[in-house]
């Protein structure tokens, strides 16, 4: 008995000095390889500032529109000059053609077209309706929010002072004509992202995203750049000691871990705090989060590693999904429209639950408890992914085991044959 | 002449028995390519968001207040998928993010619209989400508009106001947008048809540079000039050959999917249309070679047409206005025949502007055919001496 225990502890301690050479191993081999250093250091280091830089405006200002001033009056002059206050607005040409006003739309002079119709003033004296025409370009979402909200803004305003000072000619006080004009004073609270910021959208999720894209394309780049230096083309090295599965995915996963715990210092700490972006969520909530997901992912990336017989093979399978994922996280198109097939599919990926988790952690201020349901299905990924990824190394282990064995009774002559061959396949 | 022609052809021939040696080909020309398009022609199939759920923090609980909130449940957008006691509970239901918005309705909400006294109705939603946060924003503000001037018609009403005048002394300006050129206000429409082109030209790119920089790698590529009599120029066309005409397959299925089964309206000819496909296949192509020629180890290359391909998502400028980005920026993203592409796109297929307004796209997209010629000579000598072979550190 107690011999069998002393075993367990030769043997947990023989294992866990091998997972830290594996560990060292993994460094050596990141550090060594220019075109993985490049993925794991410079594409996260780079890619947030850069988009940062791209998206600073942040906002749509001063959208370019003609204004069609058909009824040329004092009031709709007015009006032209209370669209040009706006901060999404700029009147750049008031004129009294249509014709000509689409000719400036169509060499791209101007955004959108607000047309006044020639009874404009005439309808506010009479107290009729009058209606301004917003004509807006489609192409672009930004363009045509910032036209509506313009206008609509205007019309709103201007509309509210007509109905007051027509109320207060009939009698009332000016309080009371408020009160009858609007009954209900609304209040408009945009959560998560107040000013509608395009940086402060999408840089939380580019950042989660390319944390699982780069962990998951350096291993797999260097997966299959294992294989191909190796002249047998196994994936696990042929070293005297033996390379247990466990040691050899934890070895693995302890090299990313730590290399990618600190990018996530810079990323989501230190980004958001330079760019201004919101940072609601404290250390331990962060962790809470970023745990399951790092593990998931070097998880999910050590299971599709072994498919990769060549180096570049990830890069070519890999790159494109990044913009799938993007919408798949549910960020773009609301998970309320998304149909089942793609709900499931969406489930695959650990990014699309810590995107969502960052989101709302980070802009929204959710607490751990709120941000469970994201938090239980990374754990849960992260744990199919560890069996999967312990499956597949399991696999390549005895592999290497058994041509091993195989080798060490071949004659000498016959190794060099067989690795000529297998080069030229 | 004749014997260029079929020097081509034995390349291309050649190319297509490698393409069917590795999966890879397959995966990356074909597979991925049509489950792009099903994924982005299916995601947004409804073309606008319906029925998101939100909540109603009920405070009043009276006949008034119960009448507002089926209201709002009525909205297309939206759809109130719960009642709450408290602003916090909904608050933290926001933050799970079962809802995308709620409204408080408060207490003595019946009472004071009784008697003439102002409420306040606050309204929170979820903006960290683009579309879903415009989008709610828009429908809350226009139904509580809408709620707020019924309660005033009502009361105008009350004091005996003929009915004809009310409406436009509630509403005295009125907004009708129209929105040129594209009638459908779907999401499709701006977003499948943009996409689409930047998936396929990381595809393009991509293969690109693989074709020819694994024929460096693997030293098969004196065997590839051999076969074109050594004529470089001979030996690329050959080479992507097979793919340029995969690809334009891809894209007119592309287009068939758009125009014809998504019904995007397409106000420009079949033959502008091919054109221009045509002409961004081949502008691919040609920034492929450029990348492997400037950087023929492969592994750069493919780094470099990856950083470039993705960088397209956001330089291409249909999510965020290029106008609106920092100027340098805007010489940057001509460097991006999609983006050129989109003006086409918006300017003469989808809006039917006459081709002068397209012209200068066009003519930026050929100016991309020209880079190749830059990189020609290197190209060829690190074909011919393999000179960019990595050699395997131990």
């Amino acid at each position: 008995m107690k011999y069998k225990l002393v075993n367990i502890t030769s043997q947990i301690k023989e294992g866990f000095m091998s997972m830290l050479r594996i560990w060292i191993r993994e460094f050596e081999l990141i550090f060594k390889d220019v075109g993985v250093m490049v993925i794991i250091f410079a594409v996260p280091l780079l890619y947030p500032l850069l988009y940062s830089f791209i998206y600073y405006p942040e906002v749509v200002r001063d959208l370019p529109i003609a204004v069609v001033d058909l009824s040329n009056s004092s009031a709709s002059r007015q009006f032209t000059r209370n669209l040009d206050a706006t901060p999404d607005l700029s009147v750049v040409s008031s004129t009294l053609s249509m014709n000509e006003a689409i000719v400036l739309f169509k060499e791209q002079e101007v955004r959108g077209i607000v047309q006044i119709p020639e009874t404009f003033s005439a309808d506010i004296a009479l107290k009729r309706q009058t209606t301004v025409s917003a004509y807006a370009n489609m192409g672009f979402f930004l363009y045509y929010k910032a036209l509506m909200t313009g206008t609509n803004f205007v019309a709103l305003e201007t509309g509210n002072d007509i109905q007051v000072t027509n109320l207060m000619n009939d009698g009332l006080s000016f309080s009371q004509a408020q009160v009858t004009a609007q009954p209900l004073n609304l209040i408009d609270n945009a959560m998560a992202n107040r000013s509608g910021g395009f940086a402060s959208y999408g840089i939380p999720a580019a950042l989660i995203l390319i944390i699982q894209q780069t962990l998951v394309l350096a291993i797999g780049i260097l997966a299959g750049t294992a294989r191909e230096r190796h002249p047998m083309g196994t994936l696990i090295p042929f070293d005297r000691k033996r390379m247990g599965t466990l040691r050899m995915v934890l070895g693995k996963t302890a090299a990313y871990f730590t290399i990618y715990s600190l990018l996530c210092v810079y990323m989501l700490g230190m980004i958001p705090q330079w760019f201004g972006y919101a940072q609601s969520a404290d250390l331990k909530e962060l962790i809470a989060l970023m745990t399951p997901f790092l593990l998931g992912s070097v998880f999910f990336g050590l299971t599709l590693s072994v498919i990769f017989k060549n180096r570049e093979s990830a890069m070519m399978l890999y790159l494109f999904t990044s913009i799938p994922l993007l919408f798949l996280s549910g960020i773009i198109w609301p998970l309320s429209n998304f149909s089942p097939v793609w709900l499931t599919v969406r489930e695959i990926f650990p990014s699309s639950n810590a995107i969502f988790g960052f989101i709302k952690m980070n802009s929204l201020g959710a607490s751990v408890y709120e941000t469970s349901h994201e938090i239980v299905a990374l754990w849960i990924q992260a744990g199919v992914y560890f069996i999967t990824a312990c499956i597949a190394y399991a696999y390549q282990v005895t592999n290497t085991e058994h041509l091993r064995s195989e080798l060490k009774n071949m004659p000498y002559k016959l190794i060099r044959e067989r690795i000529g061959r297998d080069q030229s396949l | 002449m004749n014997r260029i022609i079929i020097s081509i052809l034995e390349v291309a021939k050649r190319e297509v028995l490698r393409m069917s040696s590795r999966w890879l080909y397959l995966l990356a020309v074909i597979i991925f390519p049509l489950l792009s398009i099903l994924f982005f022609g299916s995601l947004f199939k409804e073309g606008v968001p319906a029925k998101m759920p939100i909540a109603i923090v009920d405070l009043d609980n009276t006949v008034t207040s119960r009448k507002i909130a089926r209201n709002i449940d009525v909205t297309q957008l939206s759809m109130v998928s719960m009642t709450l006691q408290s602003e916090s509970e909904a608050m933290s239901e926001l933050r799970k993010g079962t809802i995308y918005g709620f409204v408080v309705l408060p207490k003595n909400l019946q009472s004071d619209i009784l008697s003439s006294k102002q409420a306040t109705v606050s309204y929170y939603y979820q903006n960290g989400f683009l579309i879903a946060g415009g989008l709610m924003q828009n429908d809350l503000t226009l139904i509580l508009h809408t709620l707020s001037s019924g309660i005033n018609i009502q009361k105008r009403e009350a004091l005996g106001q003929p009915e004809d005048l009310i409406m436009a002394q509630v509403q005295p300006i009125q907004v009708s947008t129209h929105q040129l050129f594209n009638p459908t206000a779907s999401y499709p429409v701006y977003i499948t048809t943009i996409i689409l082109p930047i998936m396929l030209q990381l595809f393009i790119l991509m293969m690109t540079v693989y074709s020819i920089g694994i024929e460096i790698k693997e030293r098969t590529s004196r065997e590839w000039l051999q076969l074109s009599n050594k004529s470089v120029v001979a030996a690329l066309t050959g080479k992507l050959l097979p793919y340029t005409i995969i690809f334009m397959i891809m894209m007119m299925f592309q287009n068939f999917m758009l125009y014809k089964v998504m019904l995007i309206p397409m106000n420009t000819s079949l033959g502008w249309l091919t054109f221009s496909s045509f002409l961004f296949v081949i502008a691919y192509q040609a920034i492929g070679i450029f990348c492997i020629g400037l950087l023929p180890l492969m592994r750069h290359a493919l780094n470099l047409a990856a950083f470039y391909g993705i960088l397209a998502l956001t330089l291409c400028g249909f999510s965020f206005p290029i106008e609106a980005m920092p100027p340098v920026f805007r010489y940057w993203a001509s460097g991006f025949p999609v983006r050129h592409y989109m003006h086409i796109f918006q300017n003469q297929i989808l809006a039917g502007f006459e081709i002068q307004y397209s012209i200068l796209s066009y003519l930026y997209i050929s100016f991309f055919l020209l880079l190749p010629l830059l990189v020609l000579n290197r190209l060829k000598s690190a074909l011919i001496y393999q000179n960019f072979i990595e050699k395997p550190k131990h």
